[in-house]
């Protein structure tokens, strides 16, 4: 047994396992042991290492007794939505909102399972444990979620905030959601992510959701961790015939972080919009990994990932496009654009493109750029000072990432931790 | 108001400004014309504070204040606008919110706080309508997608909203067709004022049939070379830069 190994037996010794779906958290723990760690030799892993994180073990914090006095359930002011909270992964029922309507089943993960609402077979959408160690680690260890079905031609009349809170220090939390929206139902869902200063730890997160046809689902996903959190995130959404899935992924602050999205077109007249933007800065780490696969003809996708890169911060964007071989008149667009503002700072961009139909329109694009100089001189000659000058160039910038958020109370509110954090006006 | 002695100027380790004088009074207006690679874009770069201009030599006075201290947004406060031979377009940045934190910056300088919306709006609707600035133009990005005329008319609005002390124009002219040349003059002889000075700084006369200048300086490989009252402008129209080339030989 490798050194690497012993570590990686070493972080997870202290984890909970899970209960409730046993198959799945029994494949999790073989696969741990027949996956391997992840180290920066494997390309999907070559830019985000692992080690620092391996190198503290993490427990399972113990059931809270209640929601922390002084931190907001709801973190997003105005914003008037259901609401599920979670704190170091368990769920908090008393600081929690549910909706209760007709064709609305809203619950705890566990509390569903315990109702016997997942079908023996169907408890795994993504199988993102046969794929990868830290998906292995997840299944075999996750704790509760956010359990949400709409019936058919169901409208949620309020979106549904999910936020998770880390409190305490060498903490890992798993939660896992799951998302099931029946044909021409539509729901709106916050996910938002958040840390007290002195945490430390592992969130590793797994949000899995079908989307019915011509139903809707949109996601405002906000990552906004102080501490030093590593946060390691997966969504897997696979879409029907004439639905519709978006996601905005806002990376606030976060010490190391990775998102891997995966969206999977099954049925035509699909569209699908994924948006992100980061700016870490000091020596933050944040990792975009994206897999958009256009399975069926008549689709569309239009991705946009912005980054600015502060001070010593890194980062890395992979965006995958497959157009499968039936996906025939799909229209698909990437584009991700990242200014590097210091000299310290480094962006890995990727985007990769396999298509395999022949009357497709695809569109990519990929920069890597610095402050526009003679733009800045431009504001600085009207009497705007830099710092101001770069926080008017920022802002627009990744403004039309900003500006997409299902939920306008989340735009502001995001704008409002950006420019605090930057020292914008 | 301004006084420039034996300005020397380069870029990179090209000398290009070799020892320029030039006084402005307050309330004046002066032309420099000269031909091309004479030193006339440089000059208002290093006026504005483009920092790639080294200047090796020489003083420039702003109204009592040493300008070379400045950075180019100080400059900017104190009361100095360059209007760009080139307006740079800056997608994303809204020309009204560019140029609310512009006045802002100008009034927090001055000790007074931030301008009301109400009180900005009625500037804006004041000063658009002296370059004849459509609101369509005005709410949209910096510069973004406008044409060449709707550009320089976009600096002189700017100009109107900041009412420096001092305005220097880049060969404002260039690019402009005749309304347009037309608009831009009236909004900047609108802004003619006792307390405030302007540079034009132009390739072709046509300009000072239009803004017509107290004097008229002539540059040449980095220094000026003639100077003289508006006349002089015709005379170098009609006999070309040559002529003062051989004349000052």
């Amino acid at each position: 047994m490798s050194l690497a190994s012993d570590k990686a037996q070493a972080f997870v010794a202290g984890l909970k396992a899970s209960s409730g779906l046993d198959l799945l958290a029994g494949s999790g723990r073989q696969a741990m042991s027949d996956l391997p760690v992840p180290t920066r030799k494997s390309e999907r892993w070559k830019y985000s290492s692992l080690t620092p994180m391996l190198a503290k073990p993490v427990t399972t914090a113990p059931v809270p007794k209640g929601w922390p006095e002084g931190e907001p359930a709801n973190p997003i002011p105005g914003l008037h939505a259901y609401r599920i909270v979670f704190l170091n992964g368990h769920v908090v029922t008393e600081a929690s909102d549910f909706p209760i309507a007709e064709g609305v089943v809203c619950m705890p993960l566990s509390q569903a399972l315990a109702e016997g609402r997942i079908e023996a077979g169907d408890e795994d959408w993504s199988h993102y444990h046969t794929r990868e160690w830290i998906g292995a680690v997840h299944a075999a260890h996750f704790q509760d979620g956010l359990f949400l079905s709409l019936d058919e031609g169901v409208v949620l009349d309020r979106p549904i905030l999910a936020h998770h809170y880390t409190l305490g220090e060498n903490v890992a939390s798993c939660p896992r959601h799951r998302v099931q929206i029946a044909s021409n139902a539509h729901a709106e869902v916050v996910l938002w992510s958040s840390a007290s200063e002195s945490s430390s730890g592992m969130v590793n997160a797994v949000f899995e959701a079908k989307v019915g046809s011509g139903a809707r689902l949109g996601l405002d996903k906000v990552q906004h961790e102080q501490g030093a959190v590593y946060h390691l995130a997966h969504e897997h959404v696979v879409q029907e015939k004439d639905s519709t899935f978006r996601i905005h992924t806002v990376t606030v602050q976060g010490h190391w972080v990775r998102n891997e999205l995966n969206v999977i077109q099954q049925g035509s007249g699909a569209h699908t919009m994924m948006h992100g933007a980061y700016l870490p800065k000091a020596q933050e780490h944040v990792d975009n990994h994206t897999t958009m696969d256009h399975t069926k003809p008549h689709c569309t996708s239009s991705e946009l990932y912005k980054g600015i890169m502060y001070e010593r911060s890194t980062g890395v964007f992979n965006g995958k496009v497959f157009v499968r071989e039936d996906a025939q008149l799909t229209n698909a667009y990437q584009q991700n654009a990242n200014i590097v503002a210091d000299a310290g700072a480094s962006i890995n961009a990727k985007p990769e493109l396999e298509i395999y139909a022949d009357d497709v329109k695809c569109s990519h694009g990929c920069t890597v750029g610095q402050f526009d100089e003679e733009a800045l001189f431009y504001l600085k000659s009207r009497g705007i000072e830099d710092r101001t000058a770069r926080a008017l160039m920022v802002q627009a910038f990744v403004g039309d990432v900003l500006e997409g958020f299902g939920q306008e109370e989340v735009a502001q509110e995001v704008k409002r931790l950006l420019a605090q954090r930057h020292g914008w006006m | 108001m301004l006084t420039i002695k034996n300005l020397h100027a380069q870029v990179e380790d090209t000398a290009i400004l070799k020892g320029l004088d030039l006084e402005i009074g307050p309330g004046e207006v002066h032309a420099i014309m000269g031909p091309n690679g004479s030193g006339k874009s440089t000059l208002a770069s290093v006026l504005a504070g483009r920092e790639d201009y080294e200047v090796t030599a020489g003083s420039i006075d702003f109204d009592g204040t040493d300008l070379l201290e400045l950075d180019a947004s100080e400059r900017a406060r104190e009361g100095l606008f360059l209007a760009f031979q080139y307006p740079v377009e800056i997608p994303g940045v809204s020309n009204l919110n560019f140029m609310k934190a512009a006045i802002n910056a100008k009034r927090e300088n001055q000790g007074l706080d931030a301008i009301s919306a109400k009180d900005f709006l009625a500037l804006v609707e004041e000063k658009s309508a002296l370059v004849e600035l459509s609101g369509r133009l005005r709410d949209r990005s910096v510069n973004e997608g406008f044409s060449g005329g709707e550009k320089k008319r976009n600096e002189i609005f700017q100009m109107a909203m900041l009412e420096p002390k001092m305005a220097v124009l880049d060969e404002t002219d260039s690019g402009l067709d005749i309304d347009a040349l037309r608009i831009v003059s009236e909004g900047v002889n609108a802004m003619r004022h006792e307390g405030r000075s302007f540079l034009v700084i132009t390739h072709y006369q046509r300009l000072l049939d239009h803004i017509v200048p107290d004097h008229v300086h002539v540059l040449s490989d980095g220094q000026i070379v003639k100077s003289g009252p508006k006349e002089l402008a015709f005379e170098l129209e009609a006999k070309g830069y040559d002529w003062i080339k051989e004349d000052t030989a």
